[in-house]
């Protein structure tokens, strides 16, 4: 795995400025659908780079030693124009715990076809399950001094279902992490609400009321947002002290994942909105360079083939002080329950507005009334987060693709169309 | 990649006991360069050089595929053997490795002069803008257990971003992108594509939620017939096409093909990612459904029309379209404006998506211009276009404009998470009755560069 000829080439050409990741990582897929299976098994190493060279950064990515030393030959031909060097972390690991080699993924197409029948009353029906299990084992060093080790594994997989009644049909699919052990009737559950509320021929009832989001549309929502935590400067909606209501706390920690990010800095828990006010931001080391700070452990790669860029590795709502779900429904007075969303979450942070297109249930007096199709709500996003009126307790994270964790939340007032 | 292909055949003998069994290797050797401009500088520069293989063995209920990133007759080996063991057939023997033979050196990718040449375009087009630009050159070999080897080498330029340009009330940024292979002409293209997104115009009003007459225009029907015929008609999947072989579903005078044998477009090939080489396979013929695009799996009797695809050597293939072409008409572009008299006319659509199951659809354009009494007014938007497949082909007008234009906007498409590149050519369509939902004009700016399932 070592790349002697590419430290040799990246100290002689950048002295104490760079960094090489590398990483050898092993994962098992799983598809199945019906009678048919597909599996993959991938064994994938990859060797990145970055460095100054002449004031300017670069960066060069291969699949072996000796393609990365091709690539940075290619990539110094480059002209680039400067911009300030970071600066580096130097944390030294002693010894490196391997990764354990993963298993592949049980297959639980059939128990989850049947969960899903049972939940959907019959109207769902699987399509296709895909599961991938992996564990990968990366190296970071640095001029610096920085030489650090990390193993990490992940569990995740994506679920299609078919909903079908009378002559409609619709598709639903569900992305899920498992962190445990795999927990199908959760999955079940929202592939049916998924695939089947969509079926009612009812459009929203209301244009206007209290919204209850489910925590995969919360985390949805959240994950749309998460570029108010990681840019330079907010917008100029952003009022740091009144960011969200009282009773919104939001942090990140990605210390059960990984000990370091993708750039060698120790991961630590960062709180970004303490009781409704802006209290910190996610720093990789080239923002951190430009805001005059330090990283706060956010450098991350999404894949070896790109540069570290700040992101968030585990955002959530704190929910210490959270009531459990059924409190919250009983509060709503007349408003609806967005149970899936049925278009990615469309948020514009430079113009404060957002847009929710979700299936669910209407509600009034606390109590489930009737499903509705589709329904949109839209406004400001400053708005929509000073009107969280409660949080509840049952977090559940999802792939977004970070981890992104969200309870079941209480808008107090939205408009709907 | 200069192996030894019929030793890697031989190896693989143990996979495919019978003849319906589908066993290859597939080997990839990729290079890019992507550089990203602000404002006329060069803020990042990358390079990428990686080599990738995978064994694959179908039988009639299961596909097993094992993947290295490891080109070599080394790699192959692995790949071969683990491939076996998974499968519980005789495994090749472990051999020591062997050191790698130097590998010869490549051309450079020619980064340099395209540095220049879009330096200037830029500083007299777009001084102002955020840009990435990639150049890629990939190689693929497949070799098959039974039959010939192939090869292709494509290289692919692709840009995409946004830039400031004038319009009558200040100056408003602009999402660009513009996917073109390698050629000689493709600077001016790219040149001239440029000055036309820069245009002055208007400031945009809103639309209202409705119904609206449209015409397709500029080659952005593309798009449109992306989603709802070749998603619909890649063989293995049900869609509201299921069932309706032969069947007309739009007007005679409308002709769609997938032709992947069109090398000026971005997402042709020379041959498809089990070594099969393409031919144009016609989706709509005078208005019948007329075929499938197939993968070998999913091919009648094994024969596959070329359009098994992967994004990478780490995928599996699945049938993917590849250029959708509409074949011309005999209405000019005022004939058709005269014919909606009142709707919408759009010229640029940059993303979409389809659900085959409900056969419901959407596709997304920046902005449009309204059509009031037969000519073009206002500008608006930007939107959404909804429907539903069968009824939206049938709200075809006869009336197929007669110029085709490249559509060079629409570059990718994902399915199931694989990313492959696509385009197409398209004369101007007008389709009645569409569904027209409004989006928030800063939410409609965002280049959406992918269209999909």
């Amino acid at each position: 795995m070592r790349a002697e000829s590419a430290l040799e080439e990246l100290s002689r050409r950048a002295p104490k400025q760079w960094e090489l990741y590398q990483k050898v990582g092993e994962s098992h897929e799983l598809i199945a659908s019906g009678g048919q299976r597909r599996s993959a098994w991938r064994r994938e190493t990859g060797q990145a780079a970055r460095w100054w060279e002449d004031g300017g950064m670069r960066f060069a990515c291969g699949s072996s030693a000796e393609d990365l030393t091709r690539a940075i030959s290619s990539a110094q031909s480059i002209r680039v124009s400067p911009s300030p060097t970071p600066q580096w972390p130097q944390s030294r690991t002693i010894g490196v715990r391997s990764a354990a080699a993963a298993d592949p993924p049980s297959d639980f197409f059939d128990e989850l076809a049947r969960q899903l029948s049972a939940e959907s009353r019959g109207e769902a029906q699987l399509a296709e399950l895909t599961l991938r299990r992996g564990s990968a084992v990366e190296r970071i060093e640095n001029g610096c001094g920085l030489a650090v080790a990390q193993a990490v594994e992940s569990f995740d997989g994506v679920a299609l279902a078919i909903g079908r009644r009378g002559s409609r049909s619709c598709e639903a699919r569900a992305v899920f992490r498992w962190e445990g052990e795999p927990d199908i009737a959760a999955v079940a559950r929202r592939l049916a609400d998924r695939a089947v509320l969509p079926l009612s021929e009812r459009s929203t009832p209301l244009a206007r009321g209290e919204c209850l989001l489910d925590p995969s549309v919360a985390a949805a929502l959240l994950a749309a947002i998460a570029p108010l935590f990681t840019a330079d400067r907010g917008p100029r909606w952003l009022s740091r002290p009144h960011f969200g209501s009282e009773r919104v706390t939001i942090a990140d920690d990605a210390g059960a994942d990984a000990p370091f990010d993708g750039e060698g800095t120790p991961t630590r828990r960062v709180i970004l909105v303490q009781s409704g006010e802006a209290v910190s931001s996610l720093r990789d080391l080239s923002s951190a360079v430009r805001s005059r700070d330090r990283s706060t452990g956010h450098g991350v790669r999404p894949s070896y083939r790109l540069p570290p860029r700040v992101s968030p590795r585990r955002l959530f709502f704190e929910t210490t002080e959270g009531a459990p779900p059924r409190d919250l429904l009983a509060s709503v007075r007349r408003g609806l329950f967005a149970s899936a969303l049925t278009a990615p979450a469309r948020v514009d942070i430079e113009q404060d507005h957002f847009e929710l297109e979700f299936t669910g249930i209407a509600i009034v007096a606390g109590r489930a009334q009737s499903p509705v199709s589709g329904a949109r709500a839209r406004g400001r996003l400053s708005q929509l987060l000073r009107r969280i009126g409660a949080v509840a307790t049952d977090r559940q994270f999802f792939p977004m693709p970070y981890p992104t964790g969200a309870p079941t939340l209480l808008i107090e007032r939205a408009d709907f169309d | 990649m200069d192996l030894d292909v019929s030793r890697l055949a031989n190896w693989m003998e143990s996979l495919s006991k019978g003849p319906e069994d589908l066993a290859e290797i597939f080997l990839e050797h990729r290079r890019a360069a992507t550089l990203e401009w602000r404002d006329g500088e060069v803020v990042t520069g990358r390079a990428a050089c990686e080599n990738g293989l995978s064994a694959r063995c179908r039988t009639r209920d299961a596909d097993h595929l094992v993947f290295v990133s490891d080109a070599s007759e080394a790699g192959a080996r692995e790949a071969i053997r683990s491939l076996q063991i998974r499968m519980g057939r005789p495994a090749l023997p472990r051999k020591p490795d062997r050191p790698k033979p130097q590998s010869e050196s490549e051309p450079p990718l020619d980064v340099d002069r395209w540095t220049r040449k879009l330096t200037s375009i830029f500083s007299r087009l777009a001084p102002r803008h955020r840009f990435r630009w990639t150049l890629s050159d990939v190689t693929r070999q497949v070799v098959p257990v039974r039959g010939a080897p192939s090869s292709s080498t494509r290289r692919l330029l692709s840009l995409e971003g946004t830039f400031t340009a004038a319009s009558r009330r200040g100056d408003e940024i602009r999402a660009f992108s513009f996917h073109a292979p390698g050629s000689e002409t493709t600077a001016d293209e790219l040149r001239a594509a440029l000055a036309r997104a820069g245009e002055p115009r208007e400031t945009p009003a809103s639309l209202p939620d409705g119904q609206a007459d449209v015409v397709l225009a500029g080659g952005c029907a593309a798009v449109f017939f992306h989603e709802i015929l070749s998603h619909a008609l890649e063989a293995g999947q049900e869609s509201p096409f299921s069932g309706l072989e032969q069947a007309r579903v739009a007007v005679p005078e409308l002709d769609v093909r997938d032709d992947a044998t069109r090398l000026d477009l971005f997402g042709g090939y020379e041959q498809d990612d089990e070594g099969v080489r393409p031919r144009p396979v016609k989706l709509l013929d005078a208005g019948r459904l007329a075929g499938l695009l197939t993968d070998r799996a999913h091919a009648p009797r094994g024969v596959s029309n070329g359009h098994g695809r992967r994004a990478g050597p780490s995928d599996l293939p699945m049938p993917r379209g590849s250029n959708i072409v509409v074949a011309p008409g005999h209405a000019t572009e005022d004939e058709l404006a005269r014919r909606v008299s009142s709707g919408i006319w759009i010229a640029d659509l940059d993303g979409g998506s389809v659900e085959l199951a409900s056969g419901q659809f959407r596709v997304r354009f920046p902005r449009a211009r309204r059509v009031r009494r037969g000519r073009l007014a206002d500008e608006c938007g930007p939107g959404w276009l909804a429907g539903e497949i069968l009824p939206a082909l049938k709200s075809i007008e006869a009336a197929v404009g007669r110029e085709v234009y490249s559509y060079r906007a629409l570059g990718f498409c994902a399915r199931s998470g694989q990313v492959v590149p696509v385009q197409g050519a398209a004369p101007a369509i007008l389709v009645r009755r569409l569904a027209i939902r409004s989006l928030q004009r800063s939410l409609g700016s965002v280049p959406a560069l992918e269209s999909g399932a």
